[in-house]
């Protein structure tokens, strides 16, 4: 029912022209429908008053109505008055579904996109050329529909569907073909649905599609770059004679007058290269590419928008184009569009993206920017109204410091530190998610800083924020919060590491060890790996608390079937275990007398892996354990080597990767060093003859460390040679003021030493 | 048009996080956070001196043969302070460096001169002067051919007296970490030579942590 609108004049009119449409009279019907059209033509306030007077549902109807009236053999001045009505209806209805969300919804309710389909496209009046109004009216209608988001999914698996979409690419009418092109554009979403459509010989017909009208040339660029998205299989199977004639035809309207169209054809052409960069290498092409959208961007409108996001889609994550856009000067341009100010928030979040993907991996891309002042522009859009905006200039901040030479380069420059970190410390309370997630991937990258930067952050109460963050439900923002955090203990102060571990907690870290994702735990405990090294009674945090954090990267390490939760893992260990005794103690405890129902220690697993860099951090971990320089070092050895741990370094000799085989060297170097006349013995309990020592004893088995396990028959002759070394050794050592001792498993008969 | 979404989550080569561990280092010991201690001698007309050295890594991109860290000069004459300067360095692997330096003054010959002082440089002096060395495959040699130059000093203004025009031909062992050194300055003695061995700083082992530029 009619409801009240802004202007009175409209609802005295609009309830007019709604009046007249449920008139018995065609004439006057007709009349009505004309009027409403013209109101509401590019005119979205009416478009709104009128929806909410119901209109849409009342045009629906009229259409209904009609469509039913025809009678196709019929071809005299009644059927002439209907035609013009459903002409007229669908013109309306298509007119509210442009561009205009709420009309599309109200449309799509009133069923109409069905009743356009049937009323104006099937059967036999495609057919009859006097019908062609009808149709072309439905088909511009249905297009316009399909613009929007909320159109309805074309399921292309449907044979009559296909087939039908055919028969509209087929017509000659530029708004019916034009609409075959939409459907394809705004429905194939699936590698199934765009193969289908390729064995269906689509291509082909596109293909002469883009010698046709604008319309037609511009539906088409955008159908043959959705059928070839993300797809290397249909891209190469785009061979033959065809290939290169569409390839040239598109590169050629490259260059078009129109700017809109231009665009349609740079973006065909980035897809077919990003999906099979064997097409379109030449360098004269890319040029080409890169040279045009930087021109696009000087459009004012719409299509200048658009320009940078396609230029990003070229060059993101290949350096050999960001090296041919910065060639042409590419950082200077995109600089001179964010210098002209009040740009629309979808044109500068462009533009910052595309200085993002400009310095991701080029040093003379960030060292531009820092010349020509870019980032002063980028700080100050972290204040934007528009979180894309805000989130884009985190990005940009993200990329230009993701170079150790930048960091130190903006240090020792007369960049401020406070210019950069108080509005990103800011952000990291942002309303929206994605900005937060974004400033921490720009502060961590700020944070590894060797001067000041550090302090200022931490004064600015940017630790208990990323605490706060690394506490998160948004296991993204766990995450990206711990990483920050990870960067900023890298090295730190004793003061800065003291005021972080008081924020963090010990309970906090020990449960982010054990958090339900893997990249969670890998960056807590890169965290940990940070915060033992350095001063060496940084070692004492892993124990706060009853030892629990140690007690976690234990238990995680068990479990662990990551490879960079496992490196992580063991390189806590290996730098505990370059502490005091106590520490390393604890490290053997957590590496062998905690593994369940005595299975080999996982320190066996991880120097069997086929990561080099897992097998360097357990080597490192051994070597550590088994330091020449500590007392403790020889006892530890004879217990790894009771673990089997020593005999698989020792199998490490040929190791493939030179690292591992050079610590792998200096292991056995080490293991050597130790007192060679050391040896283990195991008694058997029953000995029962009382003979001479020697021979009372039973020898099970005789080990020295360094050598293979060797098992005497106690009938044999050996046991006296052996029991004589034995004597032998043990007044050696007594001689020798050392520390090692000789370890007993079982009772040892008293006469016997 | 493609719309970019902030990237979340675990870190990929693919993605382009420059991250200290997703490719292995030549050498556990050139890694970031390493600390190396040593010497300088310092050779000038009234009489040889010794600064006491120490050096730390800070950057490490071996994709594009590149790293950087700072160098302290300690018991410097002139200085009341340790004088600290951040240099950069070029890794010899044939890839993206090669044993010829092309620039800060050091021609062919200077090049070759102060290689061939390194011990370990001599089984592949015949490859190199044939052709520059670009036919060498350095990923199995135990040693690191590296150029450090400084470029600024940290923490005193260029008037403290100390120059830092030159550039030092640098040899590191993968074994053990020690690395020597000879510095190059057309303007200064020749051949002042840079000894440094592995710290760990205190600690009974070698200790390790790390960082990630995403």
């Amino acid at each position: 029912m009619p409801t009240t609108t802004a202007s009175a004049v409209c609802t005295t009119v609009g309830n007019n022209i709604l009046l007249r449409l449920t008139s018995g009279e065609r004439d006057v019907k007709l009349k009505a429908l004309r009027e409403l059209k013209n109101q509401i033509i590019g005119n979205r306030t009416k478009k709104l008053s009128f929806l909410k007077l119901g209109a849409v549902p009342a045009v629906a109807g009229i259409l209904s109505d009609a469509v039913s009236a025809v009678d196709v053999a019929d071809n005299d001045e009644n059927d002439r008055i209907v035609k013009d009505i459903i002409v007229q209806s669908a013109a309306v209805l298509g007119s509210f579904a442009c561009g205009f969300e709420a009309g599309v919804r109200a449309v799509l309710d009133a069923g109409a996109d069905i009743l356009i389909q049937r009323g104006c496209l099937v059967e036999e009046m495609p057919l009859l050329k006097s019908y062609m109004e009808v149709v072309d009216a439905g088909a511009r209608s249905l297009k316009m529909i399909y613009q929007s988001k909320m159109a309805p999914k074309y399921d292309f698996l449907q044979e009559e569907n296909m087939e039908f979409l055919l028969s509209l690419l087929n017509n000659e009418s530029e708004n019916v073909s034009g609409l075959g092109a939409s459907i394809i554009s705004h429905s194939c979403k699936t590698s199934l649905e765009q193969k289908l459509l390729f064995d269906a010989g689509v291509l082909k017909r596109l293909t002469s599609l883009l010698g046709g009208s604008l319309i037609q040339r511009d539906a088409s660029l955008e159908s043959i770059a959705t059928i070839f998205k993300n797809n290397p299989e249909v891209v190469s199977q785009f061979v033959g004679p065809d290939t290169g004639r569409t390839l040239s035809c598109i590169i050629e309207i490259v260059k078009d007058r129109f700017a809109r169209t231009r665009l349609l054809a740079s973006l065909c052409l980035i897809v077919i290269r990003n999906a099979s960069p064997c097409y379109l290498q030449d360098v004269g092409i890319k040029t080409k590419l890169i040279n045009n959208l930087l021109e696009l961007l000087d459009d004012p409108g719409r299509v200048g928008d658009e320009a940078s996001f396609a230029f990003s889609s070229l060059i993101a994550e290949k350096e050999d184009m960001q090296k041919l856009a910065f060639e042409v000067n590419g950082v200077d341009k995109l600089y001179n569009h964010l210098q002209k100010g009040s740009l629309h928030p979808r044109r500068f979040e462009g533009i910052l993206l595309a200085l993002a993907d400009m310095c991701s991996k080029l040093e003379c891309c960030r060292s531009r920017c820092l010349s020509l002042q870019v980032l002063k522009l980028v700080v100050d859009a972290l204040a934007h109204d528009s979180s894309d905006v805000r989130s884009a200039a985190c990005m940009c901040l993200r990329s230009v410091s993701r170079s150790i030479k930048f960091i130190q380069n903006l240090s020792a420059g007369s960049f401020m530190n406070e210019t950069i970190v108080i509005p990103l410390v800011r952000l990291l309370d942002d309303t929206s998610t994605a900005v937060q997630v974004a400033a921490l991937g720009a502060i961590s990258n700020i944070v590894v800083d060797f001067t000041t930067r550090r302090s200022t952050f931490i004064r600015l109460g940017g630790v208990k924020l990323l605490v706060q963050l690394s506490k998160s439900m948004d296991s993204t923002i766990r995450l990206n919060a711990l990483r920050a955090l990870r960067n900023l203990i890298f090295l730190a102060e004793d003061k800065c590491k003291e005021e972080i571990f008081m924020e963090l907690t010990a309970s906090l870290l020990a449960s982010l060890i054990c958090d339900p994702e893997p990249s969670v735990q890998e960056q807590a405990l890169a965290l940990v790996r940070n915060l033992v090294d350095g001063r060496i009674n940084s070692v004492e945090y892993i124990f706060a608390e009853d030892g629990i954090i140690l007690d976690a990267v234990g238990r995680q390490l068990r479990i662990a079937s990551k490879a960079e939760i496992e490196i992580q893992g063991m390189y806590v260990l290996g730098n505990v275990a370059t502490g005091k005794e106590s520490h390393k103690e604890a490290v053997m405890d957590q590496l062998l007398l905690r593994a369940e129902n005595k299975a080999q220690s996982c320190i066996i697993k991880f120097l069997q892996s086929n990561d080099s860099r897992l097998r360097t951090a357990a080597v490192w971990a051994v070597l550590n354990l088994t330091c020449s320089s500590s007392p403790g070092s020889s006892g530890r050895l004879v217990k790894l080597h009771d673990a089997g741990i020593v005999s698989h370094v020792k199998n490490m000799v040929n190791d493939p990767c030179l690292d591992v085989k050079l610590r792998v060297k200096t292991a056995l170097e080490q293991f050597n060093s130790f007192d060679d006349s050391l040896i283990l013995c195991i008694f058997s309990p029953a000995a029962s003859n009382n003979k001479a020592s020697t021979s009372c004893l039973q020898f099970l088995t005789v080990r020295a460390v360094g050598e293979l396990s060797h098992v005497v028959d106690p009938s044999s002759k050996e046991e006296e040679s052996i029991a004589n070394y034995f004597r032998f050794s043990m007044k050696k050592n007594k001689k020798k003021k050392s520390t090692r001792t000789v370890k007993f498993c079982f009772d040892v008969p008293a006469d016997s030493l | 048009m493609p719309v970019r979404v902030a990237e979340s989550s675990a870190p990929s080569q693919v993605s382009g996080a420059h991250s200290e561990e997703s490719s292995p280092p030549i050498c556990s010991l050139l890694t970031v956070g390493q600390a190396f201690s040593g010497t300088q001698n310092v050779s000038n007309l009234q009489k040889e001196e010794a600064w006491r050295v120490n050096v730390r890594i800070q950057g490490c991109d071996l994709e594009h043969g590149y790293l950087c860290g700072t160098m302290e000069a300690l018991n410097v004459p002139m200085a009341d302070t340790p004088v600290v300067t951040f240099w950069e360095g070029e890794i010899v692997d044939a890839k993206n460096y090669t044993f010829y330096t092309g620039k800060w003054e050091a021609t062919p010959e200077d090049d070759i001169r102060h290689w061939t002082k390194f011990p370990s440089f001599a089984p592949l002096l015949s490859r190199v002067e044939a052709d520059g060395g670009k036919s060498l495959d350095l990923s199995n040699y135990p040693y690191i051919f590296m150029r450090w130059k400084e470029q600024y000093f940290v923490n005193v203004g260029t008037d403290c007296g100390l120059t830092i025009a030159g550039f030092y031909y640098v040899c590191f062992s993968c074994s053990d970490g020690s690395i020597n050194g000879f510095y190059y300055d057309p303007n200064s003695s020749p051949f002042q030579k840079l000894e440094l061995k592995c710290a760990n700083e205190g600690r009974s082992g070698f200790s390790f942590s790390s960082y990630e530029l995403q």
